[in-house]
């Protein structure tokens, strides 16, 4: 894997071009070629496509884990720590919640806040239902040098209190998706890395009978 | 590369099968039943992002996002594409509902034709498309909403970015119009050393009358100056329509449209024909 990030990371290095043209009579090969030297090879998309989806699962067992009062305090602890680790720092959460009613309300919080958060609220176990679909746009370089992304995926998640579902929604999550050089100290090398940036979720909320 | 396994191979052809039988059907703008897997057939229909619009729409990817094939384009040919690619709950389509338009039911179906016989596609890095920010700004202890218009800008010619382009906003409209009297500074007062400048200036709600014949006041510097200065404070955006004119001879709008159904997601909510660049577009917006 290290040795298919290293390649990669080369790959990037030399500014490959993709394949894929537009049609548009409108775009000049100008506009063409930004357009391509901005995006990613088909085979760099699909390896940090990968990747992304395995960062994102990931992320997604940290919240069971972290909202289940039932699991040791302990590893609830160790969950929000190695949650964190995930994000680009200064990333946050907007929530979006769309009321049985029709209401919406909007919250934004720093991913600290929201993790410690989670981890108060009152279920004693959590489930998260992932659907085997997401969508993620193509990486775009952005001027600091670093590729961005957004994954889409849907998730079912339900908190019980014993065995009483106390409160289920469906929400739709947009996760922003950074591809930063990092350095790897233990082998001396530079190398890629994903994170996960800010993330929209928008919540529509079932009542619980 | 390994085969691809057979759930991949579901997910491939299969779903997407199942959806073009779907949305060719009459019910596709209906609510389906709410098992997991109707939510997910709607969450692959839905288009999740502003990007898979522009590749939907370029007839680049399928509804897995995945590049289009012979067989899928036989299926869902661009024409069909581009016309679920529109809000299909709009009444101006329907010639049953009392608020059907025919002059607007026209203009869409000269708009698909159009794109597709002169093939134009949509440079999703285009600075014809603007990104318009409803956002929440708390004037004065009340909360206002200050509309953004960003675009994005190619930089060094292999990186992008969004940029803020203008703002609008009840809030940034600081001067009143008044036809009453003619405010002017009167032809000979160089001599005087502009003496009379304190009056115009004294006359704060009317100072536009004092300024050339073709000032226009830039509203984001207007807007940059109540944020530095605390004047207002900026809370969230509320919701996000792009504003399209790179299409020649075009104007899109297109929002999303969060609903349990299968023409859902970021949806063409309006068109219209243009022939404004950008600055004079979003000046006349309303």
């Amino acid at each position: 894997m290290l040795k298919k990030i290293l390649i990669t990371g080369l790959i990037l290095s030399v500014n490959l071009w993709v394949t894929g043209q537009e049609t548009k009579t409108a775009v000049t090969s100008k506009q063409a070629k930004i357009i391509d030297e901005i995006n990613l090879s088909a085979t760099d998309i699909e390896l940090f496509k990968e990747q992304t989806k395995q960062k994102v699962e990931e992320f997604q067992q940290y919240i069971v884990t972290l909202g289940s009062k039932d699991e040791p305090q302990e590893k609830r602890n160790m969950a929000e720590k190695e949650a964190l680790k995930l994000f680009y720092k200064g990333a946050e959460m907007e929530i979006t919640t769309i009321l049985p009613d029709g209401m919406v309300q909007k919250v934004s919080r720093p991913m600290e806040k929201y993790l410690a958060r989670l981890k108060s609220l009152p279920y004693t176990k959590v489930i998260i239902k992932f659907y085997d679909i997401a969508y993620i746009r193509e990486f775009t370089k952005g001027p600091d040098g670093k590729y961005y992304s957004t994954a889409t995926i849907i998730q079912e998640f339900t908190g019980f209190s014993n065995d009483d579902i106390i409160y289920t929604d469906i929400t739709k999550k947009e996760v922003e998706i950074i591809v930063d050089i990092v350095e790897d100290k233990f082998y001396k090398e530079k190398r890629w890395k994903i994170f996960l940036g800010d993330i929209k979720a928008t919540e529509t909320r079932m009542s619980v009978s | 590369m390994s085969a691809p396994s057979f759930k991949k191979r579901v997910t491939r052809y299969f779903v997407p099968g199942i959806l073009i039988f779907l949305i060719s059907t009459p019910l596709f703008s209906q609510i389906l039943t709410d098992s997991q897997k109707d939510r997910e057939n709607i969450f692959i229909a839905r288009i999740k992002q502003f990007n898979e619009f522009t590749d939907r729409f370029n007839h680049k990817s399928d509804f897995n996002g995945n590049p289009t094939d012979s067989a899928f384009r036989a299926a869902m040919p661009r024409e069909k594409i581009i016309t679920l690619l529109f809000d299909l709950k709009d009444p101006r389509i329907h010639p049953a509902d009392s608020r059907y338009s025919a002059d607007y039911f026209r203009m869409k179906e000269a708009f698909i034709s159009d794109v597709i016989r002169n093939k134009f596609s949509l440079n999703k890095y285009s600075p014809d498309i603007i990104a318009e920010a409803r956002t929440r700004v708390i004037y004065k202890g009340k909360p206002q909403q200050v509309r953004l218009f960003l675009i994005q800008e190619i930089v060094g010619n292999n990186s992008v970015k969004w940029v803020l382009n203008s703002a609008k906003g009840d809030i940034l409209n600081i001067f009143k119009t008044d036809t009453s009297m003619v405010r002017f500074i009167s032809p000979t007062s160089n001599e005087t050393d502009f003496i009379n400048l304190r009056r115009a200036l004294e006359d704060t709600e009317h100072l536009q009358y004092y300024a050339t014949q073709d000032f226009e006041p830039d509203l984001l510097t207007l807007f940059f100056y109540f944020i530095k200065s605390g004047i207002i404070k900026y809370e969230y955006v509320e919701e996000v329509v792009y504003h399209i004119i790179d299409i020649p001879g075009w104007y899109l709008k297109v929002k999303e449209f969060n609903r349990n159904e299968l023409n859902s997601g970021w949806l063409i909510t309006d068109i219209a024909r243009n022939d404004y660049g950008i600055n004079e577009f979003i000046r006349n917006l309303k």
